[in-house]
């Protein structure tokens, strides 16, 4: 008999054992994730293409940024083997100016991704997070393969990471972060100030 | 044949004297793992070296490539450019159909022939790109792809003068390509050598001008644009290898039963 305990059971093992899900439901995820980074690219193809000032744009395209990407996940990738190293209050100033820095430089030249249209493609399984394949379509641009890595760990998809031709952008920020703390004693505070800097200089 | 031989051997020596008076990068002791794993997978043991040349070669583009890049962006229309794009990929045609071949991949191979033929012919001396449009879609293939796919090591990161990022196994296949390009071995007398060396400048413009947001953005957000490029060139390289070792699509005639495609 099925009983609700059984069933509850049931659900909780499928839930521990991600890799012996029927595989009826993890296409489904596999769906589901394509089908957030659809909605993703349409929700920043209306902002971009939308009515308002540059300004008024910006703050919409945070807003969609803050909701579907773990900058806090993408900012301790970024610092790599430093964040161990980096006392809790380091960590978490670090943190804050990576979210700025970051909403910054995406954000800033809000005015070239004018006309952009984003086709997505078919959502993969690799190394714990799922891969959505992607041709983003810029006026006067060659169309370029995207790569938006999402993880599932957080509960709902978030995007840790976009790979474009092949680049992933949080593996060159972190060689960029981790060269330059080389350069400097591997002192994470200096890594803080300049980040400060870029923050209240590009701001 | 055209002389091209003759700022390689001062090449040389500039790079051997700049590696003797910079040397090497130092090592991370050994009791730090972490340390050590990230020098290795970084790859660049001759780094001093490597970013003296970074300097150097951004002090050239900066007063010469740069502002010559923005100038063709501002004076010459949008149309034009990729016109003048279009025509420079078709003459590197015949390396990358060479490339394909040596690198086993029939199906890139008979785009890259395709490319040639109807581009050369209906695409009028290949200013117009038809070939896409008719299913032979462009690809990334050179020397340095084909020495990967024979299983050559990458070798330690390189930024050479003029030239920037690459590898010396890059820059093998980079000397390769231009010995089996037959343009360098067509004709001779200086209106040929002129072309020639237009033709190296123009497609030296075109990359940079198509380089020019990207690069900008670099200097403008990187702490280290140096290891950023590095990084950057790195993952690039890799990529387009993969995908060269991933395109195993069949080689089956029209008329035949087509295999399932996943």
């Amino acid at each position: 008999m099925l009983t609700r305990r059984f069933l509850l059971l049931s659900a909780t093992g499928a839930l521990a054992m991600p890799g012996l899900l029927p595989s009826p439901a993890r296409a489904q995820n596999l769906d589901q994730v394509a089908a957030f980074i659809a909605q993703t690219g349409t929700d920043i193809a209306a902002v971009v293409n939308g009515p308002g000032t540059p300004g008024d744009k910006q703050k919409q395209l945070q807003v969609v940024i803050d909701r579907t990407v773990d900058v806090n996940e993408v900012a301790r990738f970024c610092l790599g083997r430093f964040w161990r190293a980096a006392s809790a209050e380091q960590q978490r100033e670090y943190q804050e100016l990576f979210h700025r820095v970051l909403m910054i430089n995406i954000t800033g030249k809000i005015g070239e991704y004018q006309g952009v249209t984003i086709a997505v493609g078919r959502a993969q399984p690799r190394e714990g997070t799922i891969v959505v394949a992607s041709i983003v379509n810029r006026p006067g641009n060659p169309p370029s393969k995207v790569d938006w890595v999402v993880s599932t760990d957080s509960g709902g998809p978030k995007i840790v990471d976009l790979i474009a031709e092949g680049t992933s952008l949080r593996l060159t920020q972190r060689s960029d972060y981790s060269a330059y703390l080389a350069r400097n004693n591997n002192n994470i505070q200096v890594l803080i100030d300049a980040l400060k800097q870029q923050a209240s200089q590009q701001g | 044949m055209r002389r091209l031989s003759c700022p390689l051997p001062l090449l040389a020596a500039t790079i051997a004297l700049a590696a003797m008076l910079t040397g090497c990068a130092t090592k991370p002791p050994v009791d730090d793992p972490d340390a050590m794993a990230e020098y290795n997978q970084t790859n660049d043991p001759l780094e001093p070296t490597n970013r003296v040349f970074y300097v150097v070669n951004n002090g050239l583009d900066t007063v010469i490539l740069r502002p010559l890049a923005v100038a063709y962006k501002y004076v010459v229309p949008d149309v034009v450019r990729s016109h003048a794009h279009n025509v420079l990929a078709n003459l590197s045609m015949p390396g990358s159909l060479f490339n394909d071949m040596l690198q086993a991949r029939s199906r890139r191979a008979g785009d890259s022939l395709m490319r040639l033929v109807v581009n050369s012919t209906v695409g009028v001396g290949g200013v117009f790109d038809v070939a896409t449009g008719w299913g032979w879609p462009a690809h990334d293939s050179d020397g340095g792809m084909t020495l990967a796919m024979w299983s050559l090591p990458e070798g330690p990161f390189l930024f050479l003068p003029v030239l920037g990022p690459s590898s010396p196994r890059d820059a093998t296949g980079f000397a390769g390509d231009i010995a089996i390009d037959p343009l360098t071995w067509v004709g001779e007398g200086v209106v040929v050598s002129a072309l020639g060396w237009t033709r190296y400048s123009t497609n030296a413009i075109d990359t940079r001008a198509g380089l020019l947001d990207v690069l900008d953005k670099i200097k403008g957000q990187a702490l280290d644009p140096y290891a950023t490029i590095r990084s950057l060139y790195q993952q690039h390289r890799q990529s387009q290898i993969d995908d060269a070792r991933s395109d195993d699509r069949a080689t089956v005639p029209a008329w035949f039963a087509q295999p399932r495609r996943p």
